[in-house]
């Protein structure tokens, strides 16, 4: 199985600014956070994507992807109405081909040789299916994630195949019916926000957009309803995602790049005189500042 | 290593498992059965199945409790030499109280090795044992609720921050218009246990023998016939967002409302009425139980769970259904709560309408949790309520992948079978309804003791009761079927024959007078249109159900209703009864637990809500009111603008902000007139209140100084008669008997704080035990003893009671309502002339009863729970003033009597001796015994070794046994005494003392006279009587005393206050060196009290209600 195209979403009301704030990458260069999802993207021989948008985006993420915009195609979702119907919404674009799917305000940060995305790409391409990025994800969390559960598949370190998706469950039901075994107690399969997706998810997604009952359907769900009918798996990918979106994500993520990059030891420097200063500040009340 | 109750415990072989231990140990000697208890000791503590082990502990509590103490006595009473009583060791007694239940066993174990087996010892195992085992069982059910699936996570987390739960999004957005919040409402039912399957709804029975545990559970709504217009789900609770970063708690029948501010206040249970709805919070994962002890306020949790700035309001209504209504309200409004609560977080998918199937079962098995936290404790078909209609709840075998499997046979959660219209048809349901009549009795009894006493007789299997359970499960079967054909006739017939066979055979106790009496009443009025009767719950006496044919059902509940108030009145002094009966109009409840939301203007809480919060509102400076607060304000007065609060609530409303005329509610003045009238000394309360105040009296007081020696008395100090009397003593003893020289005097001034958990009635009146044919009180026991010797040895025998203020009126109406039962010698009543007013206690004395005085530490939650309960009460001492008078109760609760040592002299005091005296001069000696001292009779042995010993005074004392606690005899200073146990230096000292004290004494009549100074001439002299009684008095101590008491209120709640008292006690006469005293050391059951109607169950099974029964003459 090759995987050719991308869809990244950045159509949720409040998520079409994170794109485009600058961060500095590995190399000390000045990149958008919208590059360096994409240059994730390309890391594993993806030619070409997509990026479902609200409308009136477009200009500010063409603008963020710099020179890398030739390899985009925008699509629009004219009503927030759910996370399904985002990525429904390139159905055109990815025309019956399997793709990688990526969540517009995450950063991923490999921890082997191989970028996140490309070791998704090799399990999907293994197993010839659907397969998502999960972590292992502390139940304090939960209210944040879609949940898998799943066995794990013998002597294949890191692969689950997928038994319930659950969208943001609460602890009581995830002990109930998502608990995998393997995993320390009060700890569950978490997304990544990163999916190889065949194209068996289009019908899975059309079922839930179409369900009326539903309000705004989630990947989940549509995830869900993918795995009562064809094989999907989950992959514990090595490396991070850092969630650009939440309070100080954009801070934690930088200093996560700068750290595993060049300037690493100069950012520690940094940190070691700033947490002197605002030490002394807080020891002295500020006096000697 | 083979033996045969280990066989019996650990097979597979239905046939084998279900043997009895009588089986085995019938037969077996001392040494036989020594050699049980070793192997069993050994088996348990390697023994990994936890049934196994606790089947053995209850096996060896069984044997060291019934079977050694018979054998040892029947030893001693061959043997010709004399053998030493044991000693329990204190170190051993210690570990007891801490629940160090194996400690304490290797110690005792210890001891009977190296001194040799003892009825003392024995008692000590016994309990240890069977404490041991009650704490595995709870250990286990805890560790069960804890793993149940879903439950973990809460006990995981530690930190609000990390608080993985959501309000749900509907809740949080307020209407446009004047920013109402939606309310998230619940209504759900109560559950009738039509079947009473002999109570197989205790958890540790359906997780040991889940086939044997089922019950046929029926969802009720409910009215107070004459109150409510219709039934309707007697629940409600009620649960919003509010403006103010706090959980706000409300319960509109406690009239009780808090804000909770910390995470740890949501634990503090007993800090106001309001602890049901903490222990729903907490079960329903909203605090979690993992945050108890984190130190934080709640404002940071609920900023996770609902958003900053914000808080929860959470309000619980029952309809003042009375507590004991044996309908399992409060398990049911537990479930409501827990429901509500994990609707509006997402746990519970549905928001509004009915539950699913696992739904329903993740709400009861918190309710489950919610009870342990809260330390109640209920079966597992309480939670019924939140089911719909009728439904079979069976136990259900453990399964691989359920946390018992492989621990317990059973799950701890049952499974519920839901019938169908075709299984129990609309015109059954109809018929059902058109035939029942629910009552509540008006008895609120603790059944805690009943439902241990059920497990234990389950473990132990004795054959009776376990042929009576497997009747009572036939007897299921037929309820079921008669269901299932519609005729309800049958039911009453198969619930009658259970409550009379089956259900009394395993507990005795499920019934009592009241019950009793009504069940004939019913026949005598209907005859065969009385169709039967059902026990509800634990035991009769609160809630009931009569069955009766659907054509005068309405005719019988009116009749019912006041035939209940009858019998109540004529035996309120007897029984405890928490309010006046009631009969409830019912419906079955086919929803289960409902919720809807509402929203904008119909979003308005009870209107017994706006009752309990209104005058709170009004006090506060509107500037101070959170905007919701505000806008809810405007909209009542909107509503009752605009007629739509119904007039009475709207008048209601007024009164709750109007001052009340308080003139009426109040008891102080009533009480302080019947003080007068009944001669109360209050000089001498003055007295009292400024030693108390002043720290001369009080608990640590009483105690004798440390420097005091004291020590056990030798074989030189007492005479042993367990081996008989001699025969000269005999013949002595009946002559003088004959001759009409003795009368009986039974002390029964007090209201046995300890029988009735300070409920208040007479100890003497209580029907506590059924003997030829129906339940007969102390009074009546005591009346037939005296009467069966007079029967066989002639002569006349006056008995005299002795009563106080407090049960002087309920002790002559009983007689003179039953004739003296016939008694022919002359019943007598002595009333009392002394009398005290009790007194809010010193935190001094709270401190050293409950941290200095070495006191039963309970199971981990409960205990808990009774730190929160004592640190409250130290508050309501402290606010409402140390020794000062308690008068906020009624006038029965307020008053005391002194102590039994002012009995005696009353019989000088008022005349009685006078008379006794001329209508017999041959009187020379009297015997007083406690009421509640069954074995004590006129023995013509004992009376004619009294009669040979010349002494002032014998007193008859016992071998000890570990429950006997309070005093004993002693060598104090060279000089053989009574101790009382709150005189004693030091707790060590009473485990030193081989005996304890009955308190039944032979007095002779004239040297008593003598010793107050007096002639039986100077009797007429009332002067010099009471001079000479206060003389005697100053020279013995006077003990302070605490003493729970209930105060009533509400509907059936009760609050139980530690109030002081004072007290004489007549063992003291023993302190003064010119009275001559002997001491004979009698067998056990001649001096055993009862005083805990704990103590009743084993009372009977150990064969001493027939020895009583023997020493009885019931005709009259």
């Amino acid at each position: 199985m090759q995987v050719r195209k991308a869809v990244i979403t950045a159509a949720a009301p409040n998520q079409n600014r994170i794109p485009t704030q600058q961060l500095v990458d590995c190399q000390g260069k000045d990149k958008s956070a919208l590059q360096l999802i994409l240059e994730e993207v390309l890391s594993c021989g993806v030619e070409e994507i997509c990026l479902v948008i609200r409308p009136g985006d477009q200009r500010s993420f063409e603008q963020a992807a710099g020179d890398l915009v030739g390899s985009l195609q925008f699509v629009e979702q004219p009503e927030p109405v759910g996370y399904a119907d985002a990525i429904l919404r390139a159905k055109g674009f990815v025309a019956g081909e399997p793709f990688l799917h990526l969540v517009g305000d995450h950063l991923y940060l490999s921890a082997s040789d191989l970028s996140c995305a490309m070791q998704l790409v090799n399990v999907a391409s293994e197993f010839s299916c659907s397969v998502s990025a999960v972590q292992s994800t502390r139940e304090n969390n939960l209210p944040y994630f879609g949940i898998v559960s799943g066995t794990r598949v013998a002597r294949k370190e890191g692969v689950f195949e997928v038994q319930r998706v659950v969208e943001k469950p609460t602890p009581t039901r995830a002990e109930q019916e998502l608990v995998t075994p393997g995993l320390r107690s009060g700890h569950y399969l978490g997304f990544f926000g990163m999916h190889v997706l065949t194209n068996d998810v289009i019908a899975a997604l059309e079922q839930v957009v179409a369900d009326q009952s539903v309000s705004k359907p989630t990947l989940s769900d549509a995830l869900d309803v993918l795995r009562s009918r064809h094989k999907y798996m989950a992959y514990e990918v090595h490396g991070t995602r850092y969630n650009l979106g939440i309070p100080y994500g954009l801070l934690i993520s930088q200093l996560a790049i700068a750290l595993s990059g060049r300037d690493r030891d100069r950012i520690l420097t940094e940190l070691v005189d700033l947490l002197a200063q605002r030490n002394a500040v807080a020891v002295d009340g500020g006096r000697n500042t | 290593m083979s033996n045969r109750l280990i066989d019996i415990i650990r097979s597979e072989d239905d046939s084998l498992r279900h043997r009895s231990l009588e089986s085995v140990v019938a037969d077996a000697d001392t040494q036989q059965l020594l050699e049980h208890c070793r192997q069993l000791d050994a088996y348990r503590r390697t023994e990994d199945n936890l049934y196994c082990r606790v089947r053995a502990l209850f096996f060896l509590s069984s044997i060291h409790r019934y079977h050694l103490p018979d054998r040892l006595e029947q030893e001693l009473a061959d043997s010709t030499s004399r053998r030493c009583d044991g000693l329990i060791p204190f170190s051993g007694y210690e570990h007891l109280l801490s629940r160090r239940f194996g400690e304490a066993i290797d110690e005792f174990l210890q001891t009977q090795e190296t001194s040799g087996p003892s009825d003392a010892i024995s008692s000590s195992l016994a309990q240890a044992y069977h404490q041991l085992g009650f704490q595995t069982l709870a250990d286990q059910v805890r560790k069960s609720v804890r793993t149940v699936r879903g439950n973990q996570w809460m006990f995981r987390l530690g930190h609000p921050i990390d608080h993985p739960l959501r309000l749900r999004r509907e809740l949080l957005d307020g209407d446009q218009q004047h920013g109402v919040m939606p309310l998230l409402c619940e209504t759900t039912a109560v559950r009738m246990d039509l079947s009473h399957s002999a109570w197989s709804d205790i958890f540790f029975l359906g997780m040991d023998y889940p086939e044997g545990a089922r019950v046929l559970n029926i969802s009720v709504d409910l009215g107070v016939r004459g109150r409510d217009d219709h039934p309707s789900p007697p629940i409600e609770t009620y649960l919003r967002v509010i403006d103010e970063p706090v959980f706000r708690l409300a319960s509109v029948d406690l009239a009780a409302t808090a804000d909770v501010t910390t995470i740890g206040e949501m634990f503090d249970f007993a800090r106001d009425y309001l602890g049901l709805l903490k222990a729903a919070v907490i079960a329903a994962g909203i605090v979690p139980p993992g945050l108890e002890g984190c130190g934080r306020p709640i404002s940071e949790l609920l900023t996770q769970l609902v958003g900053p700035g914000k808080g929860l309001e959470l309000v619980s209504k029952i309809n003042d259904i009375p507590k004991g209504s044996r309908l399992a309200v409060s398990t049911n409004l537990l479930g409501s709560l827990i429901s509500i609560l994990m609707r509006a977080t997402g746990q519970i998918e549905s928001l509004t309408g009915g539950l699913t199937e696992s739904e329903r079962r993740l709400v009861a098995a918190r309710a489950i949790l919610g009870e342990w936290i809260g330390g109640s404790g209920g079966g597992w078909q309480d939670s019924g309520g939140v089911w719909p209609g009728i439904k079979l709840i069976c136990g259900t075998d453990a399964a691989e992948g359920d946390p018992e499997y492989g621990v317990s046979r059973g799950r701890l959660m049952p499974v519920h079978e839901v019938f169908d219209r075709k299984r129990a048809t609309e015109q059954t349901r109809q018929k059902l309804q058109d035939s029942l009549v629910l009552v509540h009795g008006g008895m609120a009894q603790n059944v805690g003791p009943i439902l241990e006493m059920v497990t234990e007789r389950y473990l132990l299997r004795s054959e009776a009761e376990w042929i009576a359970r497997g009747e009572a499960m036939s007897i299921l079967d037929e309820v079921v079927a008669a269901i299932e054909s519609g005729d309800i006739r049958k039911i009453g017939q198969a619930t009658t024959r259970n409550f009379k066979g089956p259900l009394q055979t395993i507990i005795p106790w499920a019934t009592n007078r009241f019950t009793d009496r009504l069940i004939d009443a019913c026949r005598d009025q209907y005859g065969d249109q009385f169709w039967g009767f059902v026990m509800l719950g634990g035991m009769s006496g609160g809630g009931m159900g009569f069955l009766f044919d659907p054509s005068i059902k309405a005719e019988a509940s009116d009749w019912l209703q006041s035939k209940m108030i009858e019998v109540k009145t004529q035996l309120q002094t007897a029984l405890p009864f928490a309010m006046d009966p009631v009969v409830y109009d019912f419906s079955i409840n086919d929803h289960g637990t409902w919720a809807e939301l509402r929203t904008g203007d119909d979003a308005i809480m009870p209107d017994r809500y706006y009752q309990l919060v209104l005058p709170g509102l009004l006090r506060t400076a509107p500037r101070d009111l959170s905007p919701n607060r505000r806008s809810e304000l405007q909209s009542i007065a909107r509503r009752c603008a605009e007629g739509q609060v119904a007039t009475t609530a709207s008048s209601k409303l007024l009164q709750s902000v109007l001052p009340h005329d308080e003139s009426k509610q109040r008891s102080g003045g009533s009480l302080h007139e019947l003080l007068h009238a009944i001669g109360f000394d209050a000089e001498q309360h003055e007295q009292i209140r400024a030693d108390l105040k002043n720290g001369r009296i009080g608990l640590a007081q009483n105690r004798l100084s440390p420097s005091t020696t004291i020590r056990d008395v030798g074989p030189e100090h007492v005479t042993d008669v367990r081996q008989g009397c001699s025969a000269k003593d005999i013949q002595a003893g009946k002559r003088a008997i004959a001759d009409g020289q003795v009368a009986v005097v039974t002390l029964a001034a007090g209201v046995g704080s300890r029988w009735t958990e300070g409920a208040g009635v007479c100890k003497a009146l209580h029907p506590f035990n059924r003997f030829a044919g129906r339940h007969r009180s102390f009074l009546e026991v005591h009346l037939a003893k005296t009467r069966a010797t007079t029967r066989s040895l002639g002569g006349r025998i006056p008995h005299v009671f002795t009563t106080s203020y407090l049960t002087d009126a309920p002790i002559r109406q009983h007689l003179q309502q039953n004739d003296d039962f016939g008694f022919e010698s002359g019943v007598e009543v002595s009333t009392g002339k002394s009398v005290g007013l009790r007194m809010v206690p010193t935190v001094r004395d709270l401190h050293f009863l409950w941290e200095e005085t070495a006191s039963q530490v309970l199971d981990q939650q409960q205990q808990k729970v009774r730190e929160s309960v004592r640190a409250a009460l130290m508050n309501w001492a402290k606010a409402t003033g140390e020794a000062s008078d308690y008068t906020d109760n009624v006038p029965n609760q307020c008053l005391h009597p002194v102590g039994h040592w002012y009995e005696v002299p009353n019989l000088l005091r008022n005349g009685m001796l006078h008379q006794l005296l001329q209508d017999q001069p041959s009187l020379r000696y009297l015997l007083l015994h406690n009421i509640d001292t069954l074995g004590a009779n006129v023995d013509p042995g004992l009376l004619g070794m009294h009669l040979r010993s010349g002494a002032e005074l014998s007193f008859e004392v016992i071998p000890r046994r570990l429950e006997d606690r309070g005093g004993g005899l002693a060598l104090v200073a060279g000089r053989p005494r009574l101790v009382e146990g709150l005189a004693m230096p030091d707790e060590r000292v009473e485990f030193e003392l081989s005996y304890y004290n009955s308190m039944t004494t032979w007095i002779d009549l004239d040297k008593l006279l003598q010793t107050f100074g007096l002639t039986r001439e100077d009797l007429v002299n009332q002067t010099k009587v009471d001079a000479a009684v206060r003389k005697l008095a100053k020279r013995l101590p006077t003990y302070v005393t605490l003493k729970d008491v209930k105060k009533r209120w509400g509907h059936a709640q009760e609050d139980i206050y530690p109030v002081a008292q004072f007290e004489k006690l007549w063992g003291d006469m023993t302190a003064l060196p010119e009275v001559e005293c002997q001491f004979m050391v009698v067998p056990k059951r001649r001096g055993q009290q009862l005083k805990e109607q704990a103590q009743l169950d084993p009372w009977k099974r150990d064969g001493s209600a027939d020895a009583i029964n023997a020493l009885c003459d019931w005709s009259d």
